[in-house]
C-alpha cells in the first residue's frame, strides 16, 4: 500500500498540483480582501473576526470547494488515462482495490493540505486587516477539519466519474451540474441540511449549530456524508472493479 | 475551407455530450427558478410591483454563473476531443491553416452559446407565462437578458479557449473557470475592468450596453491574442 502510495504522489508530482493546491489559499485571501466588512455588522460587538469568517467561507465552501475537490480527483487520473495508462498500473502485482483506495486518499490529503493553506489565508488577511481581536482558533478549526469531512462523499463521487471518463470535462459537468443546486438548496431549512453538495458550506459555516462538536448535528453528518461516502465510494470501488482497461 | 471546418467541426461533437450541455445550462437556470418560485411564490411576488422585472433578475442571478461555468466546460471539451487521441497533429497536418483551426473552433463554441441564450430566452418566457406574471410580456427585456450576457462573455470564452488549446494538462483551464465562477459570484466587489463580471450587466454608469460592448471588443482582441499563440506554438 505504501509503495503504491508513493507510485500515486511521484505521478502527481509532475501533475501542477501544487499551483492548484495554491488556488484555495488564493481564492481566500481574494475574498477575505475583497469584500466591504465595514458596512456590515460594524457596530456589532462581536469578534472581529468572525465578520471574515463568515463571508470568506460563504463562497469558498458553497462554489470553491465542491468544484476544485473534482479537479484533484481528474488530475489524479491524468496519468492513466494517457495512452495506456491503466494496462501499465494494473499491470504491476497491485490490486485494483488498493489503486482505488490510495488514489481516494490522496486526494482527501490533498484538500486538506488545501483547507490548512486556507486557514492560513484567513488568518493573513486577520493579520494585514489589523484585527486586535484573539484569533478564534477552536471555531476555525472545527470549520476547516467540518469543511474537510464534508467533501468525502463528494471526492468519492468525482473520483468515480474521473475513472470513467477520459476528459476532465466530463465530470467537471457532472460536479457543476449538482454544486450550483446547492445555492438554493442551502437556504432551505428543509431540504439543505439533505443535499450533499450543500454540506461543506454548511460543515463551515460558523454561524450553525454549536452545541454539537461540528456545526451540523451528529445525524446529519452520519447520514447524509456518511450515507453518501458509503454510497458513492463503494459505487466506485466496483465499477473499477469490473472496467475494462 | 472554413465551412469544411465548421462541418467536420460539428461531426466531431456530435455524441460527446455538448449538445446535450448546451440544452441544459439554460433548463438547468431556469429550474432553479422553478424551484424559487415552486416553493415560495406568495412571497416572491410580494417582494415587487413589477413581477416580470423581478422574476428576470432571479433568473438573471444564476445567468453569469452558469456561463462562466458552461465556457469552461465546453472549451475544455472542445479541446479533449483534440488531445485525447493527439488528433491534433493530425488535424494540422490537412492542407488547413492553424489560424482557420482555431477560428473554427471559435466559432462552433460561440454558435452553441447562442443557441444557449436562446433557449434561456425561450425557457424565460414559457415559465414566466405559465406563473402568470402578468399579461404585457416584456419581450425586449426577455432578449435583453438572454443576449447581453452573451456577448459580454465573449471574452471569457476566447481566455477559455486559448488556455484550454494550449495547455496540455486540462486541469489548468478548468481551475481557471472556478476561479471565474467564482469572481463572476463576487461581481459585486469586483472592478469594473475584470471580465468575469461583465455577464452580470454590472458596471459603475449601470449601463448594461457599455458590458455588452466592451465584451464584444475586448472578445475580439482576446481572440485574436489566443490564436496568434496558438498558431506560433508547435504541436506537441
Amino acid at each position: 500500500m505504501g509503495s503504491i502510495l508513493s507510485a500515486e504522489w511521484y505521478k502527481l508530482r509532475k501533475s501542477k498540483v501544487v499551483p492548484i493546491i495554491f488556488a484555495g489559499p488564493m481564492i481566500g485571501l481574494f475574498i477575505g480582501l475583497s469584500m466591504n466588512s465595514n458596512n456590515i455588522l460594524s457596530d456589532a460587538e462581536i469578534n472581529e473576526w468572525y465578520i471574515s469568517l463568515i463571508s470568506m467561507n460563504l463562497l469558498y465552501a458553497l462554489l470553491f470547494l465542491p468544484l476544485i475537490s473534482g479537479v484533484f480527483a481528474s488530475l489524479i487520473c491524468r496519468y492513466e488515462h494517457q495512452s495506456g495508462g491503466w494496462k501499465q498500473l494494473l499491470a504491476l502485482p497491485v490490486t485494483r482495490g488498493k489503486v482505488f483506495v490510495a488514489k481516494y486518499a490522496l486526494i482527501m490529503l490533498l484538500v486538506l493540505v488545501m483547507q490548512i493553506l486556507y486557514l492560513c489565508s484567513i488568518y493573513a488577511v486577520g493579520l494585514l486587516k489589523g484585527y486586535s481581536d484573539p484569533f478564534p482558533m477552536e471555531i476555525v478549526w472545527k470549520s476547516i477539519f467540518g469543511g474537510w469531512l464534508a467533501t468525502l462523499p463528494l471526492v468519492a463521487l468525482q473520483l468515480w466519474l474521473s475513472i470513467m471518463f477520459k476528459s476532465f470535462a466530463a465530470p467537471f459537468a457532472v460536479n457543476v451540474v449538482f454544486t450550483l443546486p446547492s445555492i438554493l438548496a442551502v437556504n432551505s431549512a428543509r431540504f439543505g441540511p439533505y443535499y450533499p453538495w450543500g454540506q461543506p458550506f454548511l460543515m463551515m459555516n460558523i454561524g450553525g449549530n454549536t452545541g454539537d462538536v461540528f456545526f451540523v448535528p451528529w445525524e446529519q453528518l452520519l447520514t447524509v456524508v456518511g450515507g453518501g461516502f458509503v454510497l458513492f465510494f463503494l459505487g466506485g470501488y466496483l465499477y473499477f472493479q469490473r472496467k475494462a482497461v | 475551407m472554413i465551412g469544411k471546418l465548421l462541418t467536420s467541426d460539428f461531426l466531431k461533437i456530435k455524441r460527446k455530450g455538448l449538445w446535450f450541455l448546451t440544452a441544459l445550462g439554460p433548463i438547468g437556470v431556469v429550474a432553479m427558478q422553478m424551484v424559487n418560485y415552486g416553493l415560495r411564490k406568495d412571497y416572491l411576488l410580494e417582494q415587487s410591483e413589477d413581477d416580470w422585472g423581478y422574476y428576470l433578475l432571479n433568473v438573471h442571478s444564476f445567468t453569469p454563473l452558469a456561463i462562466v461555468l458552461g465556457i469552461a466546460i465546453l472549451t475544455s471539451f472542445m479541446a479533449s476531443i483534440e488531445n485525447e487521441t493527439n488528433a491534433w497533429k493530425q488535424l494540422i497536418a490537412l492542407p488547413v491553416s492553424k489560424l482557420t483551426v482555431y477560428l473554427s473552433k471559435f466559432t462552433v463554441l460561440a454558435i452553441l452559446l447562442f443557441m444557449s441564450s436562446t433557449i434561456l430566452m425561450l425557457m424565460t418566457m414559457a415559465y414566466g407565462v405559465f406563473l402568470d406574471l402578468g399579461d404585457s410580456i416584456p419581450y425586449a427585456e426577455l432578449a435583453k437578458f438572454a443576449y447581453y450576457p452573451y456577448f459580454a462573455s465573449l471574452p471569457i470564452l476566447a481566455l477559455q479557449l486559448w488556455i484550454a488549446s494550449v495547455c496540455q494538462n486540462q486541469g489548468i483551464p478548468i481551475t481557471v473557470g472556478i476561479f471565474g465562477v467564482i469572481f463572476a459570484y463576487s461581481s459585486y466587489v469586483l472592478p469594473d475592468w475584470m471580465i468575469w463580471k461583465w455577464p452580470s450587466l454590472m458596471n459603475h454608469w449601470d449601463e448594461p450596453v457599455i458590458n455588452v460592448m466592451l465584451g464584444v471588443g475586448i472578445g475580439i482582441l482576446l481572440y485574436i491574442i489566443g490564436m496568434i499563440d496558438f498558431a506560433r506554438r508547435d504541436v506537441k
